[in-house]
């Protein structure tokens, strides 16, 4: 066997299987794309059979799926959850409004770009997305993290003070435990 | 529209310029009617309506800036289950210094609505309890629902946008060049011009 | 002994709460003695963005104010503009909007049937229902394009007439949606657990209800006979058959009986739609958009929505931009001051469940 820095061990592989057909999201419907969730994981399209399914805290979840544009009030609580969120973990934006604004460009109380304030790994386009989209995109992080791509959390470790600067543009208040990063 | 129809309305309007000296109402159209009074009455008119004339639900309240004549103006929609109308309470207070008495004790739910139009235009309501903050958090710019809050400078301020995108101009040639492809024929069509 | 008070805050990141909305509640015990709504997480400043926007790139923006039921908006977006402005609507157009808004009726009580069984852990009823409701949002998809946002109610009528066989798969749909009910009855209605659960809690008191600004269908299930169809008539309401059951539980319970019964109705109604819809145009054309001036002038146009009474006060100044959109959802009192009131005294497990009862939806409370 070769000792290659790069050539991925037994282990991570059985690892990263495990994780891709495994996904628990955080239950948090953020914006208006919360509505197409209940069709993705009930019985038309039964995400399920995927290992894709909800789950009540942020400890024990996967996968964030930001569901849409996010107001300032509710960054703020994202980012915590995130925070709280355990290795590993993934986000999702979902919906345009996630990548450039969308039909929200000009208000005052969304934010713009998602991944300036959280590392995002797959974005879905579309207003809404189709289940079928939204099923696309759980696929396309499968593959990612099959190839040792989705490595957002790692990226947002090495960029802290970066993405803390973003942020703190925003959410002028900032009352949040610094968690130990 | 014969008058015979509107005989509830005009009746209504009658009985509430008897009341009050100085109220004048008109009728919009069936079921509509609209009273324009000065803020101090406010509180009476509407108690009146509600424990006399039988307006006991409060649909909706809203605000409209008129910048150009440096007034804002509060609308106070009212429903009556018995004679199905909706009665318009509208009334001006000035810009500069905006205030008025609050209604909550009258409705409880109009304390939500008078919330969000503090927080949304800056007019405050004397006696009002509640967070100041309802809707909006850490806001520290002018009211954003007035004339003259605007909202691009605000978002130019604050937020980017990616690179490319910051206008809604033509990005059609831009994809071509970072893509390779030639552009579909069904997009050539449409032009912004 | 007496309970030390504990703060819990509900939300926003919490399964059982419909949407991203915040209650912070005062417990004692596993009793609920103080609750405060916190909104905002949603908060788009449409109102604003209608501002900067001209009357018919508004109404692209208007159907995002309410998820789950989108069609309510764009109408009455529409018929305050046509009120404004002296504009007439076909009279086919009438039809189509009016089986429209049935049919986001159906397909909005059938997500509520799922949500409100979903918080009390009873799982199968949601994998039936949202399914079935696909059914109805692939009618949507053929008729508008869209599955959620429709974009199909529009100034002057409807955008597009009925395709080909639309009418026959329509009426397929609420066949299969007839029968389904009764699998719904056993499930739901029939179900000792949710029985248990839904009778005696949440409860409004009928003789304040109108006062405080109750709407809908909880408002229905006071005992009260509200309707905005029956009380200001819009559409061709006046030329359908229905009826608007009323109970008199005023809890939980009461509600979902309201809902299932009005289910029937918008079935029998759509149905009518179908049979008795006149031929002809669709949509009375507006001038260049861009150019597209409204007279000045106020109006408020009401519709009943699935969750009540849901309002519209447009302010126009004569410009080609609305001078004012404001937007009154039947959740603004019932997520706020109304839920504040009921939920003194309820146990911290029925939460969510009055919660889902009233069809308390964030995005309408603060836009």
């Amino acid at each position: 066997m070769i000792n290659d820095k790069n050539s991925k061990k037994i282990v991570d592989i059985i690892q990263d299987f495990s994780r891709r057909h495994s996904l628990f999201v955080l239950a948090y419907g953020t914006g208006c794309g919360a509505i197409e969730i209940p069709p993705t994981m009930t019985s038309r399209y039964d995400a399920e059979r995927f290992g894709i399914r909800g789950m009540a805290t942020p400890r024990q979840a996967d996968l964030l799926l930001i569901t849409g544009y996010l107001a300032s009030k509710t960054l703020k609580r994202v980012i915590r959850a995130y925070e709280q969120m355990q290795d590993p973990k993934y986000v999702i934006g979902f919906g345009s409004c996630t990548i450039n604004g969308g039909m929200y460009w000009d208000s005052y109380n969304t934010i713009k770009i998602l991944s300036d304030y959280i590392p995002v790994d797959v974005y879905i386009n579309g207003c809404m997305p189709r289940p079928e989209a939204v099923i696309t995109g759980f696929i396309e992080l499968q593959n990612l993290i099959k190839e040792g791509k989705a490595n957002g959390a790692q990226k947002y470790k090495e960029n802290l003070e970066w993405y803390r600067e973003n942020q703190k543009k925003v959410i002028k208040d900032w009352k949040m435990p610094d968690y130990n990063w | 529209m014969t008058d015979t129809i509107l005989d509830k309305e005009q009746k209504l309007v009658q009985l509430l310029e008897q009341t009050f000296k100085k109220l004048s109402g008109k009728v919009v159209r069936q079921r509509r009617v609209t009273v324009s009074v000065e803020k101090e009455l406010v509180p009476s008119v509407l108690s009146y309506a509600k424990s006399q004339l039988g307006y006991i639900h409060l649909s909706h309240m809203s605000c409209v800036d008129w910048p150009e004549n440096n007034n804002f103006e509060i609308i106070y929609i009212l429903w009556s289950p018995a004679d199905k109308v909706q009665l318009f309470i509208k009334t001006l207070i000035n810009r500069e210094n905006p205030e008025i008495d609050n209604v909550d004790m009258i409705w409880k739910h109009a304390n939500t609505y008078e919330r969000e139009i503090r927080e949304m235009y800056g007019i405050q309501f004397n006696g009002l309890v509640g967070a100041q903050e309802f809707i909006l958090e850490d806001w520290d710019d002018m009211p954003p629902m007035r004339r003259d809050f605007d909202t691009v400078e605000y978002v130019d301020d604050n937020y980017t946008f990616r690179p490319g995108r910051e206008d809604a101009g033509d990005v059609r040639e831009e994809i071509v060049k970072r893509s390779g492809e030639d552009i579909p024929d069904f997009a050539k069509k449409y032009s912004r011009d | 002994m007496r309970e030390k008070a504990t703060t819990l805050y509900l939300g926003p990141q919490h399964p059982g709460i419909t949407g991203n909305m915040m209650i912070k509640l005062k417990v004692e015990g596993d009793t609920v003695v103080k609750a405060e709504t916190h909104v905002g997480y949603l908060h788009r400043g449409f109102e604003k963005l209608m501002e900067r926007r001209n009357w018919l790139q508004s109404f692209t923006i208007v159907c995002r104010i309410c998820v789950p039921e989108p069609d309510p908006n764009e109408l009455n977006y529409s018929r305050a503009v046509e009120e404004i402005e002296g504009r007439t609507v076909p009279e086919r157009a009438e039809w189509i909007r009016t089986m429209m808004m049935e049919l986001s009726r159906l397909a909005s009580y059938l997500l509520w049937f799922g949500g409100q069984n979903g918080s009390s852990g009873l799982y199968t009823m949601p994998q039936w229902s949202v399914g079935d409701r696909d059914y109805i949002l692939d009618l949507f998809e053929e008729l508008t394009g869209g599955r959620v946002y429709h974009m199909y109610i529009w100034p002057g009528g409807v955008r597009r007439d009925l395709p080909d066989g639309f009418a026959d798969k329509v009426l397929q749909t609420m066949d299969y949606l007839e029968k389904r009910l009764k699998k719904y009855d056993d499930l739901m209605f029939a179900n000792t657990i949710f029985q248990k659960r839904a009778q005696g809690i949440g409860w409004i008191d009928p003789k304040k209800a109108v006062e405080w600004g109750v709407v809908g269908p909880p408002l229905r299930a006071a005992g009260i006979k509200s309707d905005v169809r029956i009380d200001d008539p819009y559409l061709i309401y006046d030329k359908l058959d229905f009826e608007v059951p009323t109970q008199t539980g005023s809890d939980v319970w009461s509600r979902a009986l309201i809902r299932r019964f009005e289910f029937e109705q918008s079935i029998s109604m759509v149905r009518q739609c179908i049979e008795k819809m006149p031929k002809g145009e669709v949509y009375n054309k507006i001038p260049n958009p861009m150019k597209w001036t409204i007279p000045a002038g106020d109006a408020y146009v009401k519709a009943e929505s699935a969750r009540g009474e849901f309002g519209y006060y447009v302010v126009s100044d004569g410009s080609d931009k609305p001078r004012r959109v404001h937007v009154k959802g039947p959740a603004y009192v019932h997520g706020v001051t109304l839920l504040e009131r009921i939920l003194v005294g309820a146990n911290i497990a029925d939460v969510s469940f009055i919660m889902n009862s009233l069809g308390t939806c964030p995005p309408e409370i603060e836009r």
